[in-house]
């Protein structure tokens, strides 16, 4: 996959790193007021270029993560769905979360069962 | 996450009172003064968790609908009796906006918080375009209260998330 040609949005609070050539960092919080438009857009990139290369797995590093609003948990829900009703090439959305983290526990958990054998999480701690 | 927890006495005082404009770049802030005030006052960062997830969401609904009258501050409360914690939150919706905040909240009890949170995962997933309740969702189950709402005389509307400590 070669991931090296998207933009990589600069936000305030969430720090965007695409750090080996099929994962994504997010370090920060996310709570903008309605769901981030950069990181969809970045999000939707990063699918496009997976589909078009035809990526076994990305690889969404959570870990540092600390805190989502629900409006931009959906930006999650939509990356997953868009995985889901690929016809051409459907590749495995795998996160990597902390266990400390609530949210992700309670929201990976929820996203898991609806999107099983799409979506998977491991914890990194 | 246990939610079977009774409202508490009008009459307790509150343990925090904020009174404040009703503007999306102040919720950060008391989120995560509630996560603090939360951790050090009971000690457990459990509930401290809880209580951001609970703050932001009820702040941003209230922000969302609030009127631009010069009466519009919002009011954050947080009470406890030793064994319930309770979150409310009051403010003054713009007319338009009334019932659709109303609407939002009811029949949350309809379904358990788990169920009721994979359903709103399930609607997000279905219909990209329309709300999805996530946040009222997400209260219940990871915030682990129970919700309820009152229409006051003077226009206003009090949100109460009541849960164990």
């Amino acid at each position: 996959m070669s991931m090296n040609t998207i933009a990589v949005p600069k936000l305030d609070s969430v720090n965007v790193e695409l750090v080996d050539p099929d994962t994504v960092k997010l370090k920060g919080t996310i709570t903008k007021k309605e769901p981030a438009q950069d990181l969809d857009a970045f999000f939707k990139a990063v699918h496009r270029e997976a589909v078009a290369s035809r990526t076994p797995q990305v690889n969404v590093d959570v870990s540092e993560l600390t805190f989502v609003n629900s409006s931009d948990i959906r930006l999650f829900v939509d990356w997953a769905t868009w995985v889901k009703n690929e016809s051409t090439h459907r590749y495995k959305l795998r996160f990597l979360t902390s266990r400390h983290i609530t949210w992700q526990k309670t929201s990976f958990t929820a996203l898991k069962s609806l999107m099983d054998g799409i979506l998977s999480f491991d914890s990194s701690d | 996450m246990e939610t079977n927890s009774r409202s508490i006495a009008e009459s307790q005082h509150p343990l925090v009172f904020m009174r404040f404009r009703p503007a999306w770049a102040y919720i950060d802030g008391i989120r995560e003064f509630g996560r603090f005030f939360c951790e050090t006052t009971f000690g457990t960062p459990e509930l401290a968790e809880r209580a951001r997830v609970i703050i932001q969401e009820t702040l941003e609904n209230a922000v969302k609908y609030s009127s631009t009258s010069a009466e519009a501050e919002l009011e954050l409360l947080i009470k406890s009796d030793g064994n319930t914690i309770e979150f409310q939150v009051s403010s003054l919706p713009d007319a338009a906006h009334a019932q659709a905040l109303l609407s939002e909240l009811s029949g949350i009890h309809a379904q358990d918080p788990e169920a009721a949170y994979l359903a709103a995962f399930q609607r997000a997933s279905d219909e990209p375009w329309a709300s999805a309740r996530l946040g009222i969702a997400r209260m219940r189950y990871e915030g682990g209260v129970e919700l309820s709402v009152k229409e006051e005389a003077s226009g206003r509307i009090r949100v109460t998330a009541t849960g164990k400590l």
